[in-house]
C-alpha cells in the first residue's frame, strides 16, 4: 500500500508540474536575445480600451493609435495646428463651410488610396448614431459632405463653427482604410487592428499585456528610424518604474511624483515634466447665496495658497492656474494668479457682509485627479483661517457627477471640486461648455449655473467667427472678465511626469498626455 | 461513482444560478450610473441615453437579468462595455494565463509545503522544524504585494536575473508564480505537519513500529497517505483561491490574467465582464472541489460516494 501511495502522490505532483509546463509552453513564446536595439518599449499605466477610432475614449488609446491611424490635422505641443493628412483647410466667410485639401500620394497600409472619399467614409462612420462614437460630438456640426475632387472635401455645418479645425485634429478622428470600414457589416462592429496611414503599422495586440507596431516602409513622410514599437501595459506604478530602471522599458508614462527625484538622480534616466490640458478648480453655485456675490468668490481665491499646494502636495507636478484654461490652449492669456492674501479675503468677506464667516459643504472626488482629497483638505484648512468653514464630503465618481448634473431647481451642491481637460486645445472647448449660461445642466457642464452677459456674448461670438486673430482677442477679453468675476476658485493645471532612458532621443511628450516616438532614435 | 459525479455536476446548476443572481444584483448596488461612467463626462445627455439603451440599462432589473440568462444559455457571455469586444474572447485569453500561473504556483507550493511539513513532523522541535515553521508563518503572513515588490527588487533590479514584469518566456513566470505560491506553501507545510503528527499518534502506527518496521517505512508508507487527506482539501481550496485571488500578483507583475480583468472591470462598471468572470471563477471553484472529492476516493479506498457501500 505504501509504495502505491507514494506513486500516486508522485503521479499527482508530476501531473501538476507537467500541466504547468504545458500551459507555459502554450502561452509562451520562444525566448529571444536582443542584440541590436530594433525595438523601443513604452511602458504605459493603462491599456487602451480600443484602437478603432469610433471606440476610443482615453489618452492611452490615443498614444498607440496616433502611430498607426492619423487625423487630418496635427496638433503641435504648443497648440499650433499643422498639416498632416490635410495640407490646408479654410472656412467660407460665414464660417459654416469648411474646405479640406488633402495630401496626395498617400496610401493606407493595405494599399488603398487616401482621398476625399476615404475621409468622407471615415467621418460618416464617426457621426453615425448607430455606431455610437463617444466623441462624435467633436464634429457633429457637420450636416453634409461634398467630394469636390479626388483630394478636396467640403464640409457643410449646421452653423458657423470656428474651432472646427481643432476638433478635426483630435487623435480619435483618425482615418482608417475605407476597405476596412466596408468589411465591418454591423454598426456595432469595431476593428482591433486598424489599417491607417501612419508611420507604423499595427502588428499585434496581446490583450492585457502589450501592443506591437512595426515601421511602415511606404510611409508618405519621414520613415521612422526605430523599426518596432512595443507599448507595454504596467498598471502598478512601482513595477512600471522598475521596468525603466532595469532597461526593460525605454520610456515610462505617469511617473508618481514621489519617484521623480529618485529617478532623476540616476545618470542614465531623464525625467520629463510636461503640462497637461487638465485644469482643477473649485466651482460655486453662482445662483445661490452667498456664492452669487463675486466678492465672496474672490475672497475664496485670495484665501488659498495655490503655490504651496503645487509645491508641497503635488511636488511641482502641476502649475498654478493663471487663467481659466491651461496655457497650452489656444486663446489663453495670463491674468493671474490671485495672490495668497488672507487679509484681503477677510476684507472682501466683510464688504459682502459675511464678517462672521460662511459654513458650507465642499464636495470633492477621491482618486479622480492627482491627490484630489489631500488638496481638498489643504483648501479646507486654508479657508478656515479666514472664517470660511468647509465640511468635506466625497462621493464615488459616478454618483458625484450625478449630483452635479442636476438642474438648478434640484441642485444641492454649493461648492465642488472638479477638473476639465481642454482636449481640443481650443479655448472654446474649455470655456463654452463650462461657463456659458446656456450650458447649465442638464445641457452642458456649467455645474455652477454661472452666467455673465458680456462673457456669454464673447464666447458665443468666438465660436462662430472664423478669423483666428479676432477669436484670440475675444478669448483674451473673456478671460479677463472671468478672472475678475471669479466663477471658480482657480487652483492649478495638472502636470504629467514621464521618464525615459537617457540614450533615447526625439520622443514627443505631448500636453495631451500622449507619447510619440516616430522621430525617436537611440543615441549612445 | 459516476452517479455521484453526475449528481454533483447537476448540483452546480443551482450554485451557478445563485452566484449569477448575487453578482448581478450586487454589482448593480454599486453607486453611480454606469451609462454615465461609460459615456464619459463630456458626453451629451442624448449619448448617455443611447449608451443606456445599448446595454439594456434602461430596462427594469428583472428584465436585465432575464436577458443576461437568456444570452448565457445561448452561449453568449455578452459584450464588454469598455472594449466593446465579446466577453468570451476576453476570457479565452485571460483565463489560461491565470490557470498557468495558478497551476505553477500550486505545484511549487505543494512540493515545498509537503516536503517541509513531512520532515518537520518527523523531526519535531528540531532546528529544521522550527525554522521551516517560522518560514511558513512568514509565508502565510507576508502581504503578497510586499513580497512581490521585494522579489522584483532583488531578482530583477539588483541581480538582473529575471524580467521584472510582463509575459513571454518561462523566465517571466518565475517571480509571479513563486510570489503566488509562497502563502499556499506555508499553509500546506503547516497543515501537512499537523496532519502527519496526528496520524503518527494513531494506534496502527504504533503497531507498525511494534512490528519492528523501519521508521522511514512507517512514515512514508503507513502515515503519509492518511495524512494527505486534509492536505488535499487545503490544496483544492488554495487552487480556487489562487485562480480568483491572484489580483495583487497579477497587478505587480503586469500579468494579464482574470484577477486583474475582474478588478479593472469592477472599477470601470463593466457589468458583462464582471458577471461572466465571476461565473467562470465560480464554475472552476465548484469543479475543483469535485475533483478534490474524487481524489479523496483515490487516496483512501474507504471513502466511497455511492450510498450502498
Amino acid at each position: 500500500m505504501g509504495t502505491t501511495t507514494l506513486r500516486k502522490v508522485a503521479v499527482l505532483s508530476l501531473v501538476l508540474v507537467l500541466a504547468g509546463a504545458l500551459l507555459a509552453g502554450a502561452a509562451g513564446q520562444p525566448e529571444e536575445e536582443v542584440v541590436v536595439r530594433d525595438e523601443i518599449v513604452i511602458a504605459m499605466g493603462a491599456e487602451p480600451e480600443a484602437l478603432d477610432p469610433v471606440a476610443m475614449t482615453s489618452a492611452p488609446a490615443a498614444t498607440v493609435s496616433e502611430h498607426v491611424s492619423q487625423p487630418l490635422i496635427y496638433m503641435e505641443e504648443d497648440g499650433t495646428l499643422a498639416p498632416l493628412l490635410a495640407t490646408d483647410w479654410y472656412a467660407n466667410e460665414d464660417g459654416d463651410e469648411w474646405t479640406l485639401e488633402l495630401r496626395e500620394g498617400v496610401t493606407f497600409h493595405d494599399g488603398e488610396p487616401f482621398n476625399a472619399e476615404a475621409v468622407k467614409a471615415n467621418l460618416e462612420r464617426f457621426l453615425d448614431p448607430d455606431v455610437g462614437a463617444a466623441y462624435a460630438f467633436l464634429i457633429n456640426r457637420i450636416q453634409e459632405m461634398e467630394v469636390v475632387d479626388e483630394h478636396t472635401l467640403r464640409l457643410y455645418l449646421d452653423a458657423p463653427f470656428a474651432p472646427m479645425a481643432s476638433h478635426l485634429s483630435h487623435s480619435f478622428v483618425a482615418m482608417i482604410s475605407p476597405a476596412q470600414i466596408a468589411e465591418l457589416d454591423d454598426p456595432d462592429d469595431i476593428t482591433d487592428a486598424p489599417i491607417g496611414t501612419g508611420p507604423y503599422r499595427f502588428v499585434e495586440w496581446d490583450r492585457g499585456s502589450s501592443i506591437t507596431v512595426e515601421v511602415n516602409e511606404d510611409y508618405w513622410g519621414d520613415i521612422p528610424e526605430i523599426p518596432r514599437v512595443r507599448f507595454n501595459f504596467i498598471e502598478e506604478d512601482s513595477a512600471r518604474m522598475v521596468a525603466l530602471e532595469t532597461g526593460e522599458a525605454d520610456v515610462v508614462m505617469r511617473v508618481p511624483p514621489v519617484d521623480a527625484d529618485r529617478l532623476a538622480a540616476e545618470p542614465d534616466i531623464d525625467v520629463v515634466y510636461q503640462t497637461s490640458v487638465r485644469q482643477i478648480y473649485i466651482g460655486f453655485n453662482a445662483q445661490a447665496e452667498p456664492f452669487d456675490d463675486p466678492r465672496v468668490r474672490r475672497a475664496f481665491n485670495y484665501a488659498v495658497d495655490k503655490e504651496s499646494i503645487v509645491a508641497d502636495i503635488l511636488r511641482d507636478n502641476a502649475f498654478v492656474a493663471d487663467a481659466p484654461i491651461p496655457d497650452a490652449v489656444f486663446g489663453h492669456t495670463s491674468v493671474g494668479p490671485y495672490e495668497h492674501d488672507p487679509d484681503r479675503a477677510r476684507e472682501l468677506l466683510a464688504e459682502a457682509g459675511y464678517e462672521d464667516g460662511i459654513s458650507f459643504t465642499l464636495y470633492h472626488p477621491t482618486g479622480r485627479y492627482l491627490l484630489d482629497s489631500t488638496i481638498a483638505e489643504a483648501v479646507q484648512a486654508q479657508l478656515a483661517q479666514v472664517g470660511l468653514d468647509a465640511s468635506l464630503q466625497t462621493l464615488e465618481w459616478g454618483s458625484y457627477i450625478d449630483m452635479l448634473d442636476t438642474p438648478l431647481e434640484d441642485a444641492e451642491h454649493e461648492v465642488y471640486m472638479l477638473g476639465w481637460g481642454t482636449v481640443t486645445l481650443d479655448a472654446d472647448y474649455g470655456l463654452y461648455a463650462l461657463l456659458h449660461s446656456s450650458q447649465a445642466p442638464p445641457v452642458g457642464n456649467n455645474y455652477g449655473f454661472y452666467g455673465h452677459d458680456e462673457v456669454d456674448e464673447l464666447l458665443a461670438d468666438a465660436r462662430v467667427i472664423p478669423d483666428v486673430d479676432q477669436r484670440e482677442a475675444m478669448y483674451h477679453e473673456a478671460i479677463e472678465l472671468l478672472w475678475e468675476d471669479a466663477p471658480w476658485l482657480f487652483l492649478h493645471n495638472e502636470g504629467q511626469i514621464n521618464a525615459q532612458r537617457a540614450n533615447v532621443e526625439g520622443v514627443i511628450h505631448h500636453p495631451l498626455e500622449n507619447v510619440s516616438v516616430w522621430n525617436a532614435r537611440f543615441g549612445d | 461513482m459516476y452517479r455521484y459525479v453526475i449528481r454533483r455536476l447537476l448540483l452546480t446548476i443551482p450554485v451557478l444560478v445563485g452566484v449569477s443572481l448575487l453578482v448581478f444584483f450586487m454589482i448593480r448596488l454599486l453607486p453611480g450610473d454606469p451609462a454615465r461612467a461609460l459615456a464619459g463626462m463630456q458626453a451629451s445627455p442624448e449619448f448617455i441615453e443611447q449608451t443606456r439603451a445599448r446595454y439594456y440599462l434602461d430596462e427594469p432589473l428583472p428584465v436585465q437579468y432575464g436577458i443576461f440568462v437568456r444570452d448565457i444559455l445561448r452561449g453568449d457571455l455578452g459584450q464588454s462595455t469598455f472594449s466593446r469586444r465579446p466577453v468570451a474572447l476576453e476570457l479565452r485569453i485571460r483565463f489560461p494565463r491565470t490557470l498557468q500561473l495558478a497551476v505553477t504556483a500550486l505545484a511549487i507550493a505543494t512540493v515545498v509545503g509537503v516536503s517541509a511539513g513531512v520532515v518537520s513532523a518527523t523531526k519535531r522541535y528540531s532546528l529544521f522544524d522550527n525554522i521551516s515553521m517560522l518560514l511558513a508563518l512568514i509565508g502565510v503572513a507576508a502581504p503578497v504585494f510586499w513580497l512581490a515588490l521585494m522579489l522584483q527588487l532583488l531578482f530583477a533590479v539588483n541581480l538582473g536575473w529575471l524580467p521584472s514584469s510582463g509575459i513571454g518566456t518561462w523566465r517571466h513566470m518565475v517571480l509571479p508564480s513563486v510570489t503566488l505560491g509562497m502563502a499556499s506553501a506555508g499553509l500546506i507545510a503547516r497543515i501537512t505537519r499537523s496532519s502527519m503528527l496526528d496520524v503518527l499518534r494513531q494506534d496502527y502506527i504504533m503497531t507498525a513500529r511494534a512490528k519492528g518496521l523501519v521508521e522511514q517505512i512507517v512514515v512514508y508508507k503507513h502515515a503519509f497517505k492518511n495524512a494527505l487527506i486534509p492536505v488535499v482539501t487545503v490544496m483544492g481550496l488554495q487552487f480556487g483561491i489562487l485562480l480568483g485571488g491572484a489580483v495583487l500578483t497579477e497587478t505587480v507583475f503586469a500579468w494579464p490574467g482574470v484577477g486583474r480583468l475582474l478588478v479593472d472591470s469592477i472599477l470601470r462598471r463593466d457589468y458583462p465582464v464582471v458577471q461572466a468572470t465571476v461565473l467562470v471563477l465560480a464554475l472552476s471553484f465548484v469543479l475543483i472541489n469535485l475533483i478534490v472529492d474524487i481524489i479523496y476516493a483515490y487516496l483512501d479506498p474507504r471513502i466511497t460516494y455511492d450510498g450502498a457501500s
